[in-house]
C-alpha cells in the first residue's frame, strides 16, 4: 500500500499563470503524478516573479511535477502530447478556445484518444458564453466577484489585495472537483468535463451579500475593519514603521478581558463604554483611546496580552514575521528549497541555481501526507516521461529535441 | 492481498439480515477489505456496495457529518453542493450561526438567517446535545456509519468530550476526520482566539490590502471562510479515494487556517522577500506600482479597471483616449514602451486615463475595451453579478425554494458540464431530519425519540 492518497493518477497539467498551476501543485503533493507539459520557447510570465529575484517563487507553484518540454505548436509535439493523453487520467489546461483551437488541441479528439479521460478547462471570464474570447488579467478579476467593493471605507476608491487573489479560489476549488470526477468515475466509468473560470470562483464566493439583496434589496455597505455588533474592531497601530496588532472584541466577557489586557485604565470604566452599543456609537474616540495605549507596546506584546485574557488579537504578520514565526517553525511550513533563475532566450537547463524558501502545505494529512517534494526545472524530467511512460527511444528524443518539438 | 466479497455476496448477506438493501452506511470499503466471504451480521451493518453518485452530482451520498464553524462551514456546503450527504449536527437551541443576521425580511427566526442559508445549501439538519452523555453516545453511533466527520473547534475540545479522533477511528477505522482551526493542531499559537480579522491579520493578507498611506485592511465578505475550507474539501476528497479505491484506511486532516491563507496570496510571496531581500511587502490599493496604468478608476456610473501590460496594448489606449478626449498630451513618446516606461509619469498618466474613463460607462469601457484587445474589467456589486450574461448562460444560478423566503437564487455553479451538476436543496430548517436520521437509519424507536426529546438532547 502506497501512502499516497492519489497514487497512480496521472494529470497533464498545460498553462501558465496562478490558479492552473496551483491545482497541479495541491494534486502533485496529495501523490498523484502531474506532468506539466511547457516549453522553452514561450516562458510562462510567472517564472520572471518575483520581480528581484527571477522565478524564487515558482517552486511554490511548479514542485513535484514531471517537467517535460513540448512545444504542442509543432506537428510532432503535438503528436507526443496525444501519446501522453492516451495513457493520462485528466487533462487540464487555462488556454482559451481560439489558441486551442489554432493548436489543434480539440476536447472530443482527446476523448476519442482516451475515452475516459477527466477534463478540466479554465479559463479567466469563460470558456464558452459571450465572454469567452475576453482577455483578462487575474490579478483584475478579482474586481469582478463583488469583494473589492465590500472591502475598505464607504466612498473611498475600491480596495484591491496586492495580489492575483482571485486566481487562488480557482486554484484551489479545481482539485475537489477534479478528484470528485475521478472517484465518480471510478464508481460509473463514466467521463466528465468541467469549465471553470476565475470569474465565476470569485462569485460563487460573493456569500450571504447575494441573498441579501434579493431578499431585501441590500448592496453591502463598506465597513473598514469595524465590526457591526461589537467594538472595539480594528487595528491599532504599534510601535515601529507600519506595525500594527488586530484586536477583536465579540462579546462582553471579551470587553472585560480587554480591559484587563490594558491594566483598566481609568477611562474604561466611562459608562459610555460599558455596553456594545455605546462603543459602538463612541467609535472614534475609543480607538484613539486605544491606539494611544498601543503605540507604546510592539504589536507581539500587544497580541501576547490580549490572548492571555481570551480577547481575538493577532499581528498584522509581514513576511518578516512570518519567515521568522515560531509558530510557522514548529509546524515546519516553510521549507528550504533550490530554484532557478529565469533568462528569456536561455533554455532552462542553463539557468542559474539559487536558494530559496517554499510552503509545504496547509492540511496535514496523518496517513497520506501532502509531499514537499523534488524541485524539478523545465525539461527536467523529460528522460523519464518520453522513454519510461512513452517508451520512445533515445534517437528518437534526440531527433525531436533537435528539431524543436521536445524543446 | 486481501480478497473481496463479491458485491452480490454482500447485498444477500445484507438482505438476509434486514430484508432491504440497507440503509446504513455509504462507502466502508475500509471495513470491507477486512472481510473475508464469511461475513458476521455485526460487521454487515457497517458496509454497502458502492453507490452510484445520485443522477448528475459529481459525488456519491458520502455522510459528512458536520460541526463546523466559520472556518470550515463552506468545506460542508461545498462537499454537499457536489452530493455528499452533509448532516450538520447542531445543538438544540440550534447552530449559533442561525442567529447571524442579515435575516428574510430583516426579521430574526432560526430558519431566516441569510448566512446560515447560504453556508449551508444541500446539508441536513439534525439536533444533538454533545454536553449530555446520551447525546455522545447517539454521536458516537453515527460516526459509526459516516465518512468525515469535519469540525472546527478549538484543539482539544472533541477530544475532551470523548468524540475526538482517537476514539472515532476505534469505532469507525475508515472514518475521515478534518479540522480546521485558526492556527492548526500544533505549535505555540494553537490555543489563540481568533475571527475573521484575527485570520487576515496573522495570515499577514491585512497587510497587503488597502491604500498606501492607510491602515491594513480587512478584505470585505469575511474571506477566511473560503482557503481553510477550500484545502479541507480536497484533502477529504483525496483522503476518501485512498480509503475506498486505494485500499487504504481513513485519517485524520489538520488544517490550519492561517497557512491557508498565507497559500492565497503566493505571488507576493512575503517571506521569500524577507528572505531574498530583507523587505516587507506592502498595500498599493487598486494599483500597482510595476504596472502602470492598472487600477480601478472611475466611470460615468460608477468604477472600471484596467491593466496595460504590453507595450502594444499602451499605444492601442493611448490612441483611443486621444480620439476621445482630443488631448495630445497621451501621444507623448516618452510614456510609450513597456511598463517601467510610464513609471515616472504614474500622476500624469492616472489623470489622463481618468478624464477618459469618466466619460462612459463601465460596461460600454468592457465590452468596447475588448472589442480593441484592451484588459477593462467591470469592478461589480452583486446586482451586477445576478444580471451578468456570462454567468446567466454557465448554469451558474440555481434557484432554490426555501420556505421562509421563497426562490432565492444561489451561486452553485463553480464549474459547468454536461455530466455533472450540482445539488439544489436550501438550507435545512433546524432539526428537520432527527425523525430520518436517528429513527430510519439508526432505529430509534418513536418513544427513544420522544424520550430524548423531552430530555433534551435532541
Amino acid at each position: 500500500m502506497s501512502n499516497k492518497a492519489l497514487a497512480g493518477l496521472r494529470i497533464i497539467e498545460l498553462g501558465p499563470y496562478v490558479a492552473l498551476p496551483l491545482t497541479g501543485r495541491i494534486l502533485a503533493s496529495l501523490g498523484a503524478e502531474v506532468i506539466k507539459v511547457e516549453t522553452n520557447k514561450v516562458l510562462d510570465e510567472m517564472a520572471f516573479i518575483p520581480a528581484w529575484s527571477r522565478g524564487a517563487g515558482q517552486p511554490d507553484f511548479q514542485r513535484l511535477k514531471k517537467r517535460v518540454s513540448i512545444d504542442v505548436r509543432t506537428p510532432d509535439g503535438l503528436e507526443v502530447f496525444r501519446e501522453l493523453v492516451k495513457v493520462s487520467d485528466v487533462f487540464m489546461t487555462n488556454f482559451r478556445r481560439n489558441i486551442l483551437d489554432r493548436w489543434g488541441i480539440d476536447f472530443p479528439e482527446l476523448r476519442r484518444l482516451r475515452p475516459d479521460i477527466i477534463l478540466m478547462w479554465q479559463t479567466g471570464l469563460g470558456g464558452i458564453g459571450p465572454y469567452y474570447t475576453y482577455k483578462s488579467y487575474g490579478i483584475l478579476v478579482q474586481h469582478m466577484g463583488g469583494v473589492s467593493l465590500m472591502t475598505g471605507e464607504e466612498g473611498e476608491p475600491p480596495s484591491a489585495i496586492n495580489t492575483s487573489y482571485s486566481d487562488y479560489h480557482t486554484g484551489v476549488f479545481q482539485p475537489s472537483a477534479i478528484i470528485g470526477a475521478l472517484m465518480r468515475r471510478r464508481m460509473t466509468g463514466q467521463p466528465a468535463t468541467m469549465e471553470s473560470s476565475i470569474f465565476k470562483s470569485g462569485a460563487v464566493t460573493a456569500g450571504p451579500p447575494i441573498l441579501d439583496y434579493q431578499a431585501n434589496g441590500r448592496l453591502p455597505q463598506r465597513i473598514a475593519n469595524r465590526d457591526a455588533a461589537n467594538a472595539p474592531h480594528g487595528v491599532y497601530p504599534c510601535q515601529g514603521q507600519d506595525r500594527w496588532c488586530a484586536i477583536a472584541v465579540q462579546n462582553q466577557a471579551q470587553w472585560d478581558g480587554f480591559r484587563r489586557a490594558m491594566g483598566n485604565p481609568p477611562w474604561s470604566d466611562e459608562p459610555e463604554f460599558a455596553t456594545a452599543e455605546g462603543r459602538l456609537s463612541n467609535q472614534p474616540r475609543l480607538d484613539a483611546l486605544i491606539g494611544e495605549w498601543t503605540a507604546q507596546l510592539t504589536a507581539d506584546a500587544v497580541m501576547e496580552r490580549m490572548q492571555r485574557e481570551g480577547v481575538p488579537a493577532a499581528i498584522v504578520s509581514q513576511g518578516d514575521d512570518l519567515y521568522h514565526s515560531p509558530h510557522l517553525a514548529a509546524r515546519d511550513f516553510y521549507r528550504p528549497t533550490p530554484y532557478y533563475a529565469a533568462q528569456r532566450g536561455t533554455p532552462a537547463w542553463e539557468w542559474e541555481k539559487g536558494d530559496s524558501v517554499a510552503w509545504t502545505t496547509p492540511a496535514r494529512l496523518s496517513e497520506t501526507p501532502m509531499e514537499f517534494g523534488h524541485y524539478s526545472n523545465i525539461g527536467e524530467d523529460n528522460p523519464y516521461v518520453f522513454q519510461e511512460i512513452l517508451g520512445m527511444s533515445e534517437s528518437e528524443i534526440e531527433s525531436l529535441s533537435e528539431s524543436g518539438a521536445l524543446y | 492481498m486481501t480478497r473481496y466479497p463479491e458485491l452480490s455476496t454482500i447485498q444477500a448477506a445484507i438482505k438476509a439480515r434486514d430484508g432491504s438493501a440497507g440503509l446504513l452506511g455509504h462507502f466502508q470499503f475500509a471495513v470491507l477489505k477486512h472481510f473475508t466471504l464469511s461475513i458476521s451480521p455485526e460487521e454487515v451493518q457497517y458496509i454497502m456496495p458502492p453507490q452510484q453518485p445520485q443522477q448528475g452530482t459529481l459525488l456519491p451520498p458520502y455522510r459528512v457529518l458536520d460541526l463546523s464553524g466559520p472556518e470550515a462551514v463552506f468545506c460542508g456546503k461545498l462537499l454537499a453542493d457536489y452530493g455528499a450527504d452533509v448532516v450538520r449536527v447542531e445543538p438544540p437551541t440550534g447552530d449559533a450561526s442561525r442567529s447571524r443576521p442579515p435575516f428574510a425580511g430583516d426579521a430574526p427566526g432560526p430558519d431566516r438567517s441569510l448566512y446560515f442559508l447560504f453556508y449551508n445549501t444541500n446539508k441536513r439538519s439534525v439536533t444533538l446535545d454533545l454536553q449530555t452523555p446520551r447525546g455522545r453516545e447517539l454521536f458516537r453511533r453515527l460516526a459509526a456509519k459516516a465518512d468525515v466527520v469535519l469540525e472546527s473547534f478549538p484543539p482539544g475540545y472533541m477530544d475532551s468530550l470523548d468524540i475526538g479522533y482517537d476514539a472515532l477511528q476505534k469505532i469507525n477505522p475508515g472514518i475521515v476526520m478534518a479540522s480546521v482551526t485558526p492556527f492548526g493542531q500544533t505549535g505555540p499559537w494553537r490555543d489563540y482566539r481568533s475571527t475573521d480579522l484575527i485570520a487576515l491579520a496573522a495570515s499577514g493578507f491585512m497587510q497587503i490590502t488597502g491604500e498606501p498611506d492607510g491602515p491594513p485592511m480587512r478584505q470585505g465578505n469575511e474571506q477566511s471562510h473560503f482557503p481553510g475550507a477550500q484545502f479541507a474539501a480536497a484533502s477529504i476528497l483525496a483522503a476518501l479515494y485512498y480509503r475506498d479505491f486505494a485500499d487504504g484506511e481513513g485519517q485524520y486532516i489538520d488544517v490550519s487556517l492561517q497557512e491557508a491563507l498565507i497559500t492565497y496570496y503566493t505571488d507576493a510571496h512575503p517571506a521569500l522577500a524577507w528572505m531574498q531581500m530583507g523587505e516587507n511587502v506592502t498595500r498599493v490599493g487598486a494599483t500597482s506600482t510595476l504596472v502602470i496604468p492598472l487600477g480601478a478608476y472611475p466611470s460615468a456610473d460608477g468604477w472600471i479597471s484596467a491593466g496595460i501590460i504590453t507595450p502594444r496594448e499602451w499605444d492601442t489606449l493611448a490612441e483611443w483616449i486621444y480620439e476621445v478626449t482630443g488631448n495630445e498630451e497621451v501621444l507623448n513618446e516618452a510614456y510609450r514602451g513597456g511598463n517601467q516606461d510610464r513609471a515616472p509619469f504614474n500622476d500624469i498618466i492616472t489623470a489622463l486615463v481618468i478624464d477618459f474613463t469618466t466619460r462612459y460607462t463601465s460596461e460600454y469601457l468592457f465590452h468596447e475595451g475588448q472589442r480593441r484587445n484592451l484588459v477593462f474589467i467591470p469592478v461589480n456589486t452583486v446586482s451586477d453579478l445576478l444580471t451578468d450574461p456570462q454567468l446567466e448562460s454557465s448554469n451558474f444560478w440555481f434557484p432554490l425554494d426555501h420556505p421562509e423566503t421563497g426562490t432565492l437564487q444561489y451561486p452553485l455553479g463553480v464549474f459547468d458540464s454536461e455530466e455533472v451538476s450540482p445539488s439544489t436543496n436550501p438550507a435545512p430548517r433546524l432539526g428537520q431530519d432527527n425523525d430520518a436520521v436517528y429513527g430510519n437509519e439508526l432505529g430509534l424507536t418513536a418513544p427513544e425519540l420522544a424520550e430524548l426529546r423531552r430530555n433534551g438532547v435532541i
